[in-house]
Parts: structure tokens; C-alpha cells; sequence
């Protein structure tokens, strides 16, 4: 089963579609999950996937905005969709007594 | 974009020094700030490889590989000092060094083809117990550089594991095969002897596996 950090990154991959690479990624984490990711975790997290399978890279074009460096390209895997379909149903299975998942108002501990 | 992190950008690999560079440049990130996201990334990196079991074994092999083979290349010593005196027959001693030869290289193979991204940690662990054998060695009769014979055909051995990362399966079986058939002829059949064995037989089944993988994706 994916780890929470690898379930962020392959939606944010997936989110982005055709344009989705390690600045972009980043951003896109960072924006929707509100909290900061370091290069480190990144990359490292992506080779980790790519090893795994769930996700595939390469080198893309270079960008004056970049500096005239290349890009480096991720498209999730049909097998990394599946992992990311499978930790999100089990996030929704485990949540469905939660209150706040549910709507229920909080109990008092 | 600081100097300081595009230097630090030297313990990447060109991918993703490529990649990285060009992040840093897009976000604008500079000074300190672009150097602890460099080495932020080349610490988890290294601390990843070692999440692997490869680089473990790779590391005590070469250490215990080290310690056995000093006692085989100063056993080779002796038995050469013997054939040169007329006590022993060239031989016993040829196989001894043909023997010796090969297991160092099948080690030092096994070793960088194990875990290559990890060989400065096993240089060092099989750099320890030479050094430590060198300097308590008091034997006047043999130089110090005997117990070190082994050092050379390792060295060869783990940069061409480096390189080729597998031997074709033909190879590696042919090898293992005579490495096995020379330990029978040369009679030392005890159990420091057949922990050699185990390189040689693994660079079989790596092969193996390899080709078979191989075999696959092209299916």
C-alpha cells in the first residue's frame, strides 16, 4: 500500500496531466495539501515510485524560465492509478465512522 | 542561483542535476535556502540506498571477504616461499593462486554489481582489516605487501561490476563451474573456502534472473 506522501504525489502527477514535472509537482502539492515540500522529498519519493512501477520519467524540453535546463517528466503508471485508487477507497472505508467525514457533530471524550 | 548549490549538485546524478538546477532556477530559490534543498536531496538519496538489503550485504562481504582473503593471499605467500625452497610443487601452488585470484574477483564483482552506488562504504570496510592485518604484521621473512595479493584482481573485479553490473549467464556459469572443480582438485574443501564459493554462484543466479526479467519485458 502507498505511504500518505506517495498517495499526494501520484493525484498531484495525475492532476497535472501532460505538464507534470518536479516544479510543477511541487507547487501543486504545496498549494493543495498546504504544507511544504522539500526537493529532497520529492525526487527521492518519485524515484522510489518509479522503481516501484507506479510511475514513469524522463527528461523533457528545456525552458528559457528554467535557465536552459530540461525538465523531468512524470506520468503515473496504470499500475501507480491503481495504488492510488486502492489508498484512497481504504482512506474512505476507514473513514466512514469518523465524525468529522461523516457530518456527525463530535462526541465528548 | 547561489554557486554554492549548483557545486553541491557534483553528488547527483546528471538527470537530476538537470532537473534540479532547473527547479531552483523556476522558483527563484537562491543562496542557502537552494543549497539545503541540494543537500536536503543528496542525504535522503543516500539514506535511501540503504533502506535496500543490497548494500548491506555488499558491505559485509567486503569486509569478510577482506579478512578471509588476507589469510588465503598470505597462505599463497608461504606456499610460494615453499615452491621457490623445492618443498611444494608448482601445482598445488598454481591452483592456490588461480584460486585466489578468482575468488577476489568473483568478491569484488559480487560486491560492485550488489550495490555499485554504495562501493566507497565497501572500499572502506574491506580497506579496514588490510590496514589493520599491515600494521600488526611482524613477520620479517615475508613483506607486508603478501598479505595484500588478493587487493589487485578485487579491485579489477569490482570495476568491471561497476560497469557491467551481470556476467551473461554462460560466463558466470562457466566461472562458477571452474572456480568450484579448481577448489576440488586443490583439496582445501573446509568451510572458510566454501563461503567463496557463494560470490560465484550468486553472479549464476543473478545472472539468471536477469535474462529471465529480460525475456519477459521483450514477451
Amino acid at each position: 500500500m502507498l505511504g500518505e506522501f506517495e498517495y499526494v504525489l501520484i493525484t498531484a502527477a495525475a492532476g497535472l496531466g501532460e505538464n507534470a514535472y518536479g516544479a510543477a509537482i511541487r507547487e501543486e502539492i504545496e498549494r493543495a495539501a498546504g504544507r511544504s515540500c522539500s526537493i529532497g522529498a520529492l525526487y527521492t519519493t518519485i524515484e522510489r515510485l518509479e522503481k516501484k512501477g507506479l510511475l514513469r520519467t524522463w527528461m523533457g524540453e528545456a525552458t528559457a524560465q528554467r535557465g536552459g535546463r530540461a525538465k523531468r517528466m512524470v506520468r503515473v503508471t496504470p499500475k501507480g492509478m491503481q495504488a492510488a485508487k486502492e489508498f484512497y477507497e481504504a482512506v474512505m472505508r476507514v473513514s466512514r465512522n469518523a465524525a468529522w467525514a461523516a457530518g456527525k457533530p463530535e462526541r465528548a471524550s | 542561483m547561489s554557486s554554492l548549490a549548483e557545486m553541491a549538485t557534483i553528488f547527483l546524478s546528471p538527470m537530476d542535476r538537470e532537473a534540479v538546477l532547473g527547479d531552483l532556477a523556476e522558483t527563484g530559490d537562491s543562496g542557502w535556502s537552494a543549497l539545503g534543498s541540494v543537500l536536503g536531496l543528496v542525504v535522503r538519496q543516500r539514506i535511501e540506498l540503504w533502506r535496500a538489503w543490497q548494500p548491506w550485504v555488499a558491505g559485509g562481504m567486503a569486509f569478510a571477504g577482506s579478512l578471509l582473503l588476507l589469510g588465503v593471499s598470505f597462505g599463497l605467500s608461504v606456499d610460494s616461499r615453499r615452491f621457490l625452497r623445492g618443498e611444494r610443487g608448482y601445482g598445488s601452488v598454481l591452483c592456490e593462486a588461480l584460486l585466489m585470484t578468482s575468488w577476489a574477483w568473483t568478491s569484488g564483482f559480487a560486491v560492485a554489481s550488489l550495490s555499485g552506488k554504495t562501493r566507497w562504504v565497501s572500499g572502506v570496510l574491506c580497506a579496514m582489516p588490510c590496514l589493520s592485518c599491515v600494521l600488526r604484521f611482524h613477520d620479517t621473512s615475508l613483506s607486508r605487501v603478501c598479505l595484500l595479493l588478493f587487493l589487485l584482481p578485487a579491485v579489477i573485479g569490482a570495476a568491471q561490476g561497476i560497469r557491467r553490473d551481470r556476467l551473461s549467464h554462460r560466463t558466470a556459469l562457466t566461472l562458477a563451474i571452474a572456480v568450484t572443480a579448481l577448489m576440488l582438485m586443490w583439496g582445501g574443501m573446509y568451510v572458510r573456502n566454501f563461503f567463496f564459493l557463494l560470490p560465484a554462484w550468486w553472479l549464476v543466479a543473478h545472472a539468471e534472473r536477469s535474462e529471465r526479467s529480460n525475456e519477459k519485458a521483450a514477451a
